[in-house]
Formats: structure tokens, C-alpha cells, sequence
């Protein structure tokens, strides 16, 4: 669970908590080393103490063969002069007792071993000793009897053997204490420096840590930015690192990201600006080719006529087609407006009610006598057939449809024209038997200036009334579409929402 | 219609797609020759190296195949190589590439039906007489 929140944790928070486990190794380490340092001073008191126990109890021992030579003499001459060890010893013994039992009080044991050996000591000189100097002032021969004499040999080997077993007791917990106390050491020693060591080593690591986590991570974001200014912006970084190095590298691929994307749009709107400078250029030129051709033939029968000797006949053959030229001039000059103002959403559509019914039957009215070749057939309900709408621009529609079906079927044949109500719209349908469109053009037909091969055909046209017919239709909320097979006609209609009742 | 022997009149291929225009080349032209028509250019191509003709006028705006690519053709044939041609375009800028494509002259449309008369009259005398 820990390692899970340090993986997760940001840079810093790794580098306080590192820094702290480690601040706490070096401190325990130093600890181990007091505590050994301290285990010895320890070691060296308790040493001075056995030794100054040790000393008290040889001169304790001293007196106590002081005060037993004293008696001694005194029993065996009866002279007062020889009873002097004894009187100083007994006066010095009282304070030199308190002293050892108060120096030999380390552990209960040794208290316990202290007070037998104080009190043999005193029954000694209270029980024996004293009683024998009495008898010896009185009647010095009861004290040289055997028995006395054995007694107090008796005692005092006790006591000696006694001071032996203390000495060496005292000796033997000494040097154990200072073994344990030098083992003691040793360990803590041996422990903190190793403790050291390996502060010295994981501080070591901590920093080739940082260093790698760190330095070589924004190495590498240096590196990419230098890359990115020298206008690589395809420039990634892998996403490794931990905290804030990974999150500097997250931001730098979102930052190179943004860039990439930016110089894309950039070069997008550049190569639509371009594309539409160049469509822009290719229909002016290609306006004026189409005005031109007319033009050549309004201008060259005009001089024709009025240069040569023409009959009358053939005048007004000229000026018929001098007459039709001029007006397709003046077509196709209409059409270039609105096709412009159509792409500039300039050409206004007012919003009446319409009756499609009537719009289609008065446009194939008019269509009706120019081409001897076709037949028309209309098909209309009895009842109207309402759209919103603009009932010229509707007619444009109906009026371009019908003109193509009649020039793309030269060799005549049925139109079939229908209006009906069908599922919220108003269908309008023009089906010719003629050319029909090839399948490589079918996908443009609404494009400007696709003809196909009307041109060779011998079709006149712009190019252009399929563009505006679909882009009219779409004004009105409508969509336009065709089926077609090539060699068998055409069928285009445009469905356009009836307007609702009342 | 003309006096000359058949054989003496000069033949003009008119390769144009639009009929008006074909008839103002004739009209322009006069009755001194012999016509030949075609409205884009394979037709066209096919009837030049049948007949051989003294003239060709081609339009460069065909169906098909372009005007600067049959004359390309043209000019690759052997036979044809030589034949003089008056290339006619409502491009006006395609004068440059028309005379690099080897066209003898340019005329612009729309056209001066004498311009184009003086044109065809200047390049037979240039050809001399066969």
C-alpha cells in the first residue's frame, strides 16, 4: 500500500520521504555509537568500583589480622604494649566496616555477602575477641587455655576464608561485567559503522536516483525543444519519469501537439485559400472562353453581312443566328450571376405559397413547341401541390430540367414530367430516353462547368444549370437527385417539404 | 459553285466543335476551296491523314482530345508534319503554347472573318504552289 502512494507520488514528496528514512538511518547509526561509547565509560566505572572494593576489603582484612595479632601478643605476654594493634584497629574498625558495606552494595548478592562477612567480623571481636581481652586484664592464665586459643584460630580462619570467597567472588563478576560490557560494545560498534556504510551507500544511490530520474529526463525535454525549434513537430518524448518530470513531458507532447495541429490547420487554410484563388481564376477564364465562343459568332456573321453580298435568304439565316447566339450570351450571363450569388448566399428566395403543379405545367407549356421530336407527357394531380417558395426560381428548376432531358436526347422520344405528394414533400420528376450520363461522370454532374460529352455532342450549355438547379433546390430546404444508365435516359427529380395547410 | 477544276481547289480541314463557327470559317474564307469538317479532334486527325489536306484550322477547345494534343499528332506524322496550321482559341492566352505546339498562326476569337482569310491566303502562297 506505501509503495503503491510512493509510486504515485510526485518528485518532491519522494525526495522529503527519502531524505527523511535516511536522515533517520544516519541518526541511528550515531545512536549505536553513544550507546557503545556510554556501554564503556559504564564498563570503566564499574571496574574502578570492583577495584576500589576490592582494596577496602584487603584493608579490612589488614585490620581484622591487625586486631588478631594485638590480641595475640596481649594473651601470650600479658603486656599492655602489645595489645596496641589491637586498641587501633578496634578504633579504626567501625568506620572501615560502614565504608565496605557501603562500597559493596552494587547488587543485593553482593550486600548479602557483605553483611555475613561484617557480621563474622563482629561476632568475632564482640563474641571472641573482646571477651578474651577482658579474661586476659583479670586472669591472664584462662586466656592462654587450649581452647580459647583454638577458638579464636577457629574464627579467624572463617573470617580469611570468608574475605578469600569475597575477593573472588568480586573478582569473577567484574570481569564478567567487563567482558559483556567490552561484548556489548564491540556489537554496537560493529553495528553503527555498518549502519554508516550503508547510509553512505543508499545516499549514494539516492543521488544516481535523482540524477537519473531528473537530469536525463529533462535532458531529454531540452533536447526535444531544440528539436521542435528547428521545426521538427512531429517531436514526442516517451512518457517515463515520475511526478513532475512526467508531467513536464506530458505537457511538452501536449504543448508539440497543440503546435503540430495549429501548423496543420494553418497549412489547411493556406491550401483552401490557394484552392480558391485558383477556382476563383480558372472561372473567370473559363467565363470568358464561354462568352467568347457565342461572341465570335454574333461578331462574325455581323461583319459577314455587312461586308459581303448576302441573299435574303441567307441574311436572315445570319441574323437568326446572330439572334439565338446573343441569347445565349445574355443565358449564359444570368447563369455566371447566379451561380456567383448563390456561392456568396447572396441570392434572396422569397417565401410564398406555390403551387408546383402549375409551375410544371406551364414550363412544359413552354417547352412544349420548341422540339418537334419529343412528346411530353405530364402527370399531375387535380389537386395543387403547395411549397414555400419562389415560384421563378422553382420554374428555373423545372425549365433546366426539361431543357436537358430535350438536348440530351437528340434522336427524340418521351419526356415524362410528374408532380406528386409523397411522405411531406412534393416530388418532381423529369425522365428523358436519350444519351444518358456515363458512369465516370455521374459523381460531378452537379459540378460547374461538366458537360460530358455534350460538347462533342453538339449540346449547347453553360455547365452550369445543374449547379444552380441543386443549389436552388437546397435553398428551399429541398434535395435534387438522378438515375441513369447510359444509352437508355435519364430520370432527375427534386423533392422539395409541402407547405403546410392553411 | 466554283469555275477552278476540282482538283485545282485548295483542301481546308476545319476542325471546330461548334457548327456556327464552322460556317463562319467557310463563310470567311470564300468559295475558292474545297471543305472538310470535323467537330473534335479524332475525327478530325482521322480525316487529315485521309486527305491530306492544304490547310488545316483548329480550334483548341475540342471534345475528346484537346486542339494542342491533335496537333501534336500532327506534327509527329510524317505526312502531316508540314501541312500549315491556323489554330483558333477563345483562350487568349494559349497564342504562346499553340506557336511551341507548332501552329503557324493564331487567331483569337472572336475573329475578323478577313484576318483569318489573309492568314490562310499568306501561309498557301508561303507553301507555294503543288
Amino acid at each position: 500500500m506505501a509503495r503503491i502512494d510512493l509510486r504515485s507520488s510526485s518528485l518532491s514528496t519522494r525526495l522529503v520521504v527519502g531524505s527523511a528514512l535516511l536522515a533517520l538511518l544516519v541518526a541511528a547509526a550515531f545512536g549505536i555509537l553513544v550507546f557503545a561509547v556510554t556501554t564503556l565509560d559504564d564498563a570503566t566505572k564499574r571496574e574502578r568500583h570492583a577495584k576500589a572494593l576490592t582494596s577496602q576489603t584487603l584493608q579490612l582484612e589488614k585490620l581484622v589480622l591487625d586486631l588478631d595479632t594485638g590480641l595475640r601478643g596481649y594473651v601470650l605476654t600479658g603486656k599492655r604494649d602489645f595489645l596496641e594493634p589491637w586498641t587501633s584497629a578496634r578504633k579504626a574498625l567501625p568506620a572501615k566496616l560502614r565504608r565496605f558495606r557501603r562500597l559493596a552494595s552494587a547488587s543485593p548478592a553482593e550486600r548479602q555477602r557483605a553483611t555475613t562477612l561484617v557480621d563474622q567480623i563482629r561476632q568475632y571481636v564482640q563474641y571472641y575477641a573482646e571477651p578474651v581481652v577482658q579474661i586476659t586484664t583479670t586472669t591472664p592464665a584462662a586466656s592462654r587455655t587450649d581452647i580459647v586459643r583454638q577458638e579464636g584460630a577457629r574464627e579467624l580462619a572463617d573470617i580469611r576464608a570468608g574475605f578469600a570467597s569475597f575477593l573472588a567472588k568480586e573478582n569473577a563478576l567484574a570481569s564478567a561485567r567487563t567482558s559483556a560490557a567490552q561484548r556489548r560494545s564491540e556489537l554496537a560498534i560493529i553495528t553503527a559503522v555498518g549502519g554508516l556504510v550503508a547510509s553512505a551507500l543508499l545516499i549514494t544511490g539516492f543521488g544516481l536516483y535523482f540524477a537519473r530520474s531528473i537530469a536525463r529526463p529533462v535532458r531529454e525535454v531540452a533536447d526535444g525543444a531544440t528539436r521542435l525549434a528547428g521545426g521538427d513537430l512531429t517531436t514526442r518524448l516517451e512518457p517515463h519519469g515520475v511526478g513532475e518530470v512526467a508531467e513536464l513531458t506530458e505537457a511538452f507532447n501536449r504543448m508539440a501537439e497543440r503546435l503540430e495541429a495549429s501548423r496543420r490547420e494553418l497549412e489547411d487554410q493556406n491550401r483552401r485559400l490557394r484552392e480558391s484563388e485558383r477556382a476563383k481564376s480558372e472561372l473567370v477564364s473559363v467565363v470568358a472562353h464561354e462568352l467568347r465562343t457565342p461572341l465570335a459568332s454574333v461578331l462574325g456573321f455581323t461583319s459577314v453581312l455587312l461586308q459581303r453580298d448576302v441573299t435574303a435568304e441567307q441574311r436572315r439565316e445570319y441574323l437568326g443566328i446572330i439572334e439565338a447566339q446573343a441569347r445565349r450570351l445574355g443565358a449564359l450571363v444570368n447563369d455566371f450571376l447566379d451561380v456567383q450569388r448563390l456561392e456568396e448566399g447572396k441570392l434572396s428566395i422569397s417565401k410564398e405559397l406555390v403551387d408546383m403543379g402549375s409551375v410544371v405545367r406551364e414550363q412544359t407549356e413552354l417547352f412544349a413547341g420548341q422540339s418537334p421530336k419529343h412528346l411530353l407527357d405530364v402527370s399531375l394531380p387535380k389537386t395543387p401541390l403547395p411549397v414555400h417558395g419562389d415560384s421563378n426560381r422553382l420554374a428555373q428548376v423545372v425549365a433546366n430540367l426539361l431543357s436537358n432531358a430535350i438536348k440530351y436526347s437528340p434522336q427524340g422520344g418521351v419526356v415524362r414530367v410528374a408532380g406528386q405528394r409523397k411522405n411531406g414533400v412534393i416530388r418532381v420528376s423529369v425522365s428523358d430516353q436519350g444519351v444518358g450520363i456515363p458512369a465516370e461522370l455521374q459523381r460531378e454532374i452537379f459540378g460547374k462547368f461538366v458537360r460530358g460529352h455534350a460538347t462533342a455532342a453538339g449540346i449547347e450549355g453553360s455547365g452550369l444549370g445543374l449547379a444552380i438547379s441543386r443549389s436552388l433546390v437546397e435553398a428551399h430546404g429541398g434535395n435534387i437527385d438522378f438515375e441513369s444508365r447510359q444509352g437508355q435516359g435519364s430520370t432527375f427529380w427534386f423533392e422539395i417539404p409541402t407547405a403546410a395547410p392553411g | 459553285m466554283s469555275a477552278q477544276p476540282e482538283t485545282a481547289a485548295k483542301r481546308v480541314l476545319i476542325c471546330e466543335d461548334d457548327t456556327n463557327l464552322r460556317t463562319l470559317v467557310r463563310l470567311a474564307l470564300g468559295d475558292g476551296y474545297r471543305y472538310y469538317e470535323a467537330p473534335d479532334g479524332p475525327s478530325g486527325l482521322e480525316l487529315a491523314r485521309r486527305i491530306h489536306p492544304d490547310v488545316i484550322v483548329l480550334d483548341l477547345m475540342l471534345p475528346g482530345q484537346s486542339g494542342l494534343d491533335v496537333l501534336a499528332e500532327l506534327r509527329a506524322d510524317h505526312d502531316l508534319a508540314k501541312t500549315p496550321v491556323i489554330v483558333m482559341s477563345a483562350w487568349s492566352h494559349s497564342d504562346e503554347a499553340a506557336v511551341q505546339a507548332g501552329a503557324d498562326r493564331f487567331v483569337p476569337k472572336p475573329f475578323d472573318p478577313d484576318e483569318l482569310r489573309n492568314a490562310v491566303l499568306a501561309l498557301l502562297e508561303d507553301d507555294g504552289p503543288d
